[in-house]
């Protein structure tokens, strides 16, 4: 019986721990999707404007006057590494997500036998 | 600023809810009512995202030349001034994201600030939409909860009796 309860707990623990491993990462790939978002954006408007318009880029406080040819470049680099990025974080959540779920059998197996053995217990007595 | 497809994952069942048990129903019902806490948040920035933009548009209608040599206070921090003049009318610098900054002509101005105000709204529209389908799915599971609890209640009395 303490066996039991011993597994049971180690097992939820994983659980819990696949759970939050997931959570981190589902949470980076919604912050991936906005920025992906928003480097999709700034490219269209980018696109919009004249070929002699005047960009500047904000490193820190200052605004640097820069390129626009330069700025389409590494807006689409920044896509393209997103959507990298992206597809990795995709593919993680996908093994996560089945890792959680064997857990989920496991542990619903362990309770299932908990109770059966719970049941047993009290005939006996 | 996020775009939202209106058309969600492509391989979704179709469950019929009144298979499901109540626990199950349950979950799915809490499920839901974070999805529509979710678009509520949204919709909230996105209101506010509106509402900055619409003050730029217009703020550039005030924008003219004759606004030429005039003083103004420019912020160095948020709560410091110093005394500046405008010395140009004709463009304005504008933040695009990601740390671009383009400058504009008043009209391409204010164009941007149309543009970015109607993209928004159609994201708003598109999520008030999603957010209706949501709820009324809640009702339906809400109301198969309520069904479920009467009949299991009906059981339990006949049983007794």
């Amino acid at each position: 019986m303490e066996e039991f309860q011993r597994k049971l707990q180690s097992e939820v623990e994983n659980f819990k721990l696949a759970q939050k491993e997931l959570e981190k990462v589902v949470n980076s790939r919604q912050q991936l999707d906005g920025q992906l978002n928003e480097n999709e954006i700034v490219k269209k408007e980018l696109d919009l404007l004249k070929a002699e318009a005047l960009v500047y880029k904000s490193i820190g406080p200052v605004l640097i006057k820069t390129d626009l040819v330069e700025a389409k470049q590494n807006v689409s680099k920044r896509i393209e590494f997103i959507s990298k990025e992206l597809k990795r974080v995709d593919d993680q959540i996908n093994t996560l997500e089945k890792k959680q779920d064997t857990h989920n059998e496991n542990l619903q197996r362990l309770q299932q036998q908990f109770q059966q053995a719970q049941v047993k217990a009290a005939m006996k007595s | 600023m996020s775009l939202i497809s209106s058309n969600e994952a492509p391989n979704m069942q179709q469950i019929d809810l009144t298979s499901l048990n109540i626990q199950q129903l349950t979950t799915l019902k809490q499920q839901i009512d974070q999805e529509l806490n979710l678009f509520q948040n949204s919709l909230h920035h996105l209101k506010s995202a509106q509402g900055k933009f619409n003050v730029s548009g217009e703020c550039l209608e005030k924008f003219t030349p004759e606004c030429e040599g005039k003083s103004i206070l420019v912020p160095l921090t948020g709560s410091m001034y110093v005394p500046g003049k405008i010395a140009d009318t004709k463009n304005v610098i504008i933040d695009i994201g990601t740390r671009y900054y383009a400058q504009k002509d008043v009209n391409d101005a204010k164009d941007y600030f149309k543009r970015k105000v109607v993209f928004v709204t159609e994201q708003m529209e598109k999520i008030q939409m999603l957010g209706l389908e949501k709820s009324k799915i809640r009702d339906a599971i809400c109301e198969v909860i309520e069904m479920k609890i009467q009949q299991q209640s009906q059981q339990a009395a006949t049983v007794k009796s």
